[in-house]
């Protein structure tokens, strides 16, 4: 490939959602070329060796989001995809006690009346009130969001789908979305439950990835990010991709081969050329410059724009407004190789739950805590981790015996404080290894003998996600999740659609409705949105 | 047994509006007070300033109130003197994000123009579906607020739609840099309120605040002549005042109220009766057995914690903060540094325990310091933690007014635990239940009960718990009122 050949279409960022997109466009007919920094693809979906003889899913590590129709759409298991299912989790108390959560109803019901009989009941209006806002919302992800101050036939169509959504809930459960989009998940729980482990260990769904503490308005809301996926159709069912979670990425870089699309690696996008407020195509970092009437970014919308883009070629108030959109780093990772699967000695021989999501979190006010900390840009001392081995299920991730443990933490700031100034560049190393010893201490509440088994550790702070992947802050939603970030407003209000001020250039990645996730929604969404417009273009044109 | 048309229980001054609405429309009233004097959260003792009261309605009273300015107070003496929109260093000197924030408020004023067409009628409901008649109503009614909207134009149309869902820490500090000034702004946002700047949902409450243009007044002697001016109203339209005449219970008979039964035993009757309380208290006066389970278990679900305290001190002198001049002594003076420390200040009130640097709005009058003080636990209060947060407040005053603490010959604390029990607000709570999102609106005070009305027939809600919330504003009770008149239960 000459190095300033045209194509149809660019994709900047081979991360899920532009793998996505380049799929939709590469199978309707146009000749797409995806540019991809570094030297692999996957974004933060990505499986590596960084161990020999271990597989990492470094950043995103379990699967649900990813919307089935897409999987549909672009026949991804015959590219190998296979999502399997986990069941159940545990949160391990300080005083060797656990709660455990079954997929199996009754077994979760005889543990919850193990804890607090009066929660039995309590846990099934719960999940029913879950479940229902999971089928509201649901349709919604695959659309477009409605611009309410547009009387444009497309957008007053979108809002008439979501009237009418909206009125067939009834008076009754009209009021009861309202109130549940707008309230803290710890009063949400607070609500229905008595025991504070039962509270702590499903409060965490609901903060995950966000600078929002537990009883911060909107916090809800969050949790449905976490349970309107499935796995085979099972609703709110989390799996492992085999493989780790670059096998998505894998299936979707191998689809879009196979349509015609490339892949270009190793050299990332230095800036995307615009004349006469048109995109042209893109600069990249290694001198190579491709054309293209269409161009989509699936990097935040802060990096596309404030990094890349010359800001003459953007209006004042559309600036502004990316300006201030909030991408808070919150979250740190570590990906670690075991030579043995870790004790847990309160759980039974064999427990099934050790499969699934573990925690040490015990109540909402430890966990609320833990957010105070972040707001003043330390690490939470005592962190909310969601820990998993996938390799107990999936014996791909780590030689025969032996087990690969991923770790997600909450909260970690990225602009680290240190004698009263918060900064990035605080990360170096001293301060990495001590929030690994943090998390360690706290995995010992579970796992006593955990730092024995460690034979290799890798630890990614906000900073290191940020590097990599080339998330701001490492933030992994691409933007925070909150209401004034959300649908219509996301990531600029009235820029909602995926199209920006420049011409031809297009947001796909989850700065983009619906937001993150692995759910590969933005991506096809922004494509649909780009076939739409081009075929509009073409009509125009005969 | 004596008989009325309406039995209101509570002399708050949403009870006295509620009362003085029904009795203009020649209603016999008669109202019901537990305790000795009127006024319940809008008496002297509790309230200092009148923040949210419309031109109208202050009219309509014909109390004689004169706006004050505020003083954000800093540590480093470089006060900030505001007078709504506009703010400038108490010296005089110009402020470097002074119009900046002159658009901040202009625009956040504007908005909450558009939103306080909602707080002077019942909030929008869909009880009868959106194709029924009622249905329609609602529909043309938020059709009006939408029209407001437009009128905004495009671009300030989306900038509503963006903040009035955000939190007050990003959308004042997005325009403005933190210091006294986006301080005095944030903590207006959360003054009372059970979350801190930070918490998405204060923009929509400071917005509330900002109602009637965000000027704040001082009433003539004290804010007695607010809770006094309100009671004669009342007795003007001809309602019957009793005070010192604690309510045992609500009579209800085949699911409709019918009086109330006096403690002592003494019943009157009424065609309806309307509670200042907020809707457990109620329902439990009622008898909870009336009531369905869902309804009650929200009703206990209700969010309602107190976080301000009230301290008075009493001075044998007048204190002189530094660098004010005689006549800022007289303004509004707030102890709010930055958006951060009124952040910082309810981390504490989380988890039970006193805030180590609390957010203060200080009121000096004749031989008094008037102070709330935010946040503070709403309950686990003891006698010895009662004075830990006098000699708290006094430091932190002597700070801003050296030989403050001097003066002082006597002090009172009211915690959230005590205005609950002075005046029967749930949790003490300025607005008696809380202004988040999930609270506010359709959803005041609780999903299902959102039209003043309760399940039982004939007993409803008129306390500031009930749309559109708290403040001196009469609106929950004239609403009240309005909807009984609506329904046609008398």
């Amino acid at each position: 490939m000459a190095t300033h050949d045209s194509f149809d279409a660019i994709i900047a960022g081979a991360g899920h959602n532009g793998l996505t997109a380049a799929c939709y466009l590469a199978r309707a007919g146009l000749r797409v070329l995806v540019v991809e920094k570094n030297d692999w693809i996957g974004g933060a979906a990505v499986s590596r060796s960084l161990y020999e003889g271990w597989t990492y899913s470094n950043c995103s590590y379990v699967c649900s989001l990813l919307r089935r129709e897409i999987v549909r759409d672009l026949d991804l298991p015959r590219f190998g995809l296979q999502v399997i299912p986990y069941e159940g989790g545990a949160t391990f108390t300080k005083g060797g006690d656990y709660f455990a959560y079954y997929s199996d109803h009754d077994a979760l019901r005889r543990e919850i009346a193990r804890h607090e009989p009066r929660d039995v009941d309590a846990y099934d209006r719960f999940s029913r009130t879950v479940i229902r806002q999971c089928r509201f919302i649901r349709p919604f992800l695959l659309r477009n969001a409605p611009d309410p101050t547009s009387l444009k036939a497309r957008d007053l169509q979108e809002l008439l789908f979501l009237v009418k959504r909206a009125h067939g809930l009834g008076a009754r459960e009209l009021a009861e979305t309202m109130r549940f989009w707008t309230m803290s998940i710890g009063d949400f729980l607070d609500e229905h439950f008595h025991s504070p482990l039962i509270k702590a260990h499903l409060a965490g769904s609901g903060i995950i990835g966000t600078g929002l503490g537990v009883y911060s308005p909107g916090t809800a809301y969050v949790l449905l990010h976490h349970y309107m996926g499935d796995v085979d159709g099972a609703i709110g069912a989390w799996g492992f991709a085999r493989g780790g979670m670059g096998a998505i990425s894998k299936a979707l870089g191998d689809c879009l081969t196979e349509a015609g699309g490339v892949i270009r690696t190793g050299a990332g996008v230095d800036r995307f050329l615009v004349k006469d407020g048109r995109v042209k195509g893109v600069a990249l970092d290694n001198g190579d410059v491709f054309f293209a009437p269409v161009v989509a970014s699936n990097m935040d919308v802060k990096r596309t724009f404030l990094e890349h883009t010359d800001r003459k070629h953007l209006p004042e108030d559309f600036l502004r407004g990316v300006e201030r959109f909030k991408i808070r780093g919150s979250s740190a990772k570590l990906n670690i190789a075991l030579d043995a699967m870790p004790s847990f000695p309160a759980a039974p021989e064999g427990a099934p739950f050790l499969k699934g999501d573990l925690h040490a979190s015990t109540s909402l006010e430890e966990l609320e805590r833990a957010y105070d900390d972040w707001k003043e840009g330390r690490w939470s001392r005592e962190p909310y981790f969601d820990m998993l081995i996938p390799s107990q299920i999936d014996p791909t991730m780590a030689p025969p015996g032996k087990h690969m443990m991923t770790v997600f933490v909450q909260y970690a700031p990225y602009d680290l404080e240190k004698s009263g100034v918060r900064s990035g560049s605080h990360w170096d190393d001293a301060a990495r290894t001590a929030l690994a010893e943090c998390v360690f201490d706290k995995i010992e509440q579970a796992a006593p003998d955990i730092r024995s088994r460690v034979v290799h550790a890798e630890i990614r702070t906000p900073l290191d996600i940020e590097r990599e992947v080339g998330l701001t802050e490492g933030n992994i939603f691409q933007g925070e999740l909150t209401f004034d970030q959300l649908l219509f407003n996301r990531p600029v209000p009235g820029w909602a659609n995926y199209a920006t001020p420049v011409e031809g250039m297009f947001l796909v990645g989850s700065s983009a409705h619906p937001g993150g996730g692995v759910m590969a929604a933005p991506g096809a969404n922004a494509a649909r949105e780009i076939l739409r417009r081009g075929a509009k273009r073409a009509a125009r044109a005969a | 047994m004596e008989t009325f048309d309406v039995i209101v229980i509570g002399a708050g001054h949403n009870g006295l509006a509620a009362a003085a609405a029904l009795g203009a429309r020649g209603k016999r009233v008669c109202v019901l007070e537990r305790s000795a004097g009127v006024g319940g959260m809008a008496d002297g003792r509790l309230a200092h300033l009148v923040y949210n009261l419309s031109e109208a309605e202050r009219r309509r009273l014909g109390v004689h109130l004169s706006e004050v300015d505020t003083v954000s107070l800093a540590r480093d003496g470089r006060h900030v003197a505001i007078r709504g929109g506009s703010a400038a260093y108490a010296d005089g000197g110009a402020h470097p994000d002074a119009a900046a924030y002159a658009a901040l408020h202009a625009r956040l004023v504007r908005f909450a123009g558009v939103l306080a067409h909602l707080a002077e009628a019942p909030p929008p409901g869909f009880e009868g579906g959106l194709t029924s008649l009622e249905g329609l109503r609602e529909i043309a009614r938020l059709g009006k607020v939408g029209l407001g909207l437009k009128r905004l134009g495009k671009a300030e149309m989306r900038e509503f739609l963006r903040v009035v869902l955000s939190n007050a820490f990003d959308t004042v500090l997005d325009e403005i840099g933190d210091g006294p000034l986006a301080g005095a702004l944030t903590a207006d946002a959360v003054r009372g309120a059970w979350a801190g700047p930070r918490s998405p949902g204060t923009v929509f409450s400071l917005m509330y605040r900002l109602g009637q243009g965000g000027r704040v007044f001082r009433a003539e002697g004290s804010m007695g002549a607010v809770a006094a001016a309100y009671a004669e109203k009342a007795r003007a339209a001809g309602c019957d005042i009793r005070v010192g005449v604690p309510v045992a219970r609500v009579v209800v008979e085949d699911d409709r109220a019918v009086g109330v039964e006096l403690e002592g035993g003494v019943r009157i009757a009424a065609q309806a009766v309307l509670s200042s309380a907020g809707p457990l208290q109620t329902m439990l006066l009622a008898g909870v057995a009336h009531f369905d389970v869902e309804a009650a278990r929200r009703a206990r679900g209700m969010r309602a914690k107190g976080s301000a305290a009230k301290v008075n001190f009493a001075l044998s002198g007048r204190p002189l903060f530094t660098g004010l001049s005689e006549a800022q002594h007289g303004a509004r003076l707030v102890v709010a540094p930055s958006a951060a420390a009124v952040e910082q200040s309810f981390n504490p009130a989380k988890y039970g325990e006193l805030p180590k640097a609390p957010v203060l709005e200080m009121v000096l009058e004749d031989g008094r310091l008037s102070v709330i003080a935010t946040h503070v636990p709403y309950e686990g209060w003891t006698d010895a933690r009662r004075a830990a947060l006098g000699a708290l407040v006094a430091e932190t005053v002597e700070a801003y007014a050296p030989g403050f603490a001097s003066l002082v010959t006597g002090t009172e604390v009211l915690t959230p635990a005590d205005i609950a029990a002075m005046t029967g607000a749930p949790g003490g709570h300025w607005h008696h239940a809380e202004m988040g999102l999930d609270q506010v609106l359709t959803l005041r005070p609780i999903a299902g009960n959102a039209r003043y009305r309760l399940a039982v027939g004939g007993l409803y809600l008129c306390g500031a718990s009930a749309h559109p919330g708290g403040d001196v504003t009469g609106l929950p009770g004239r609403n009240a009122a309005g909807q009984v008149l609506a329904d046609g239960v008398l």
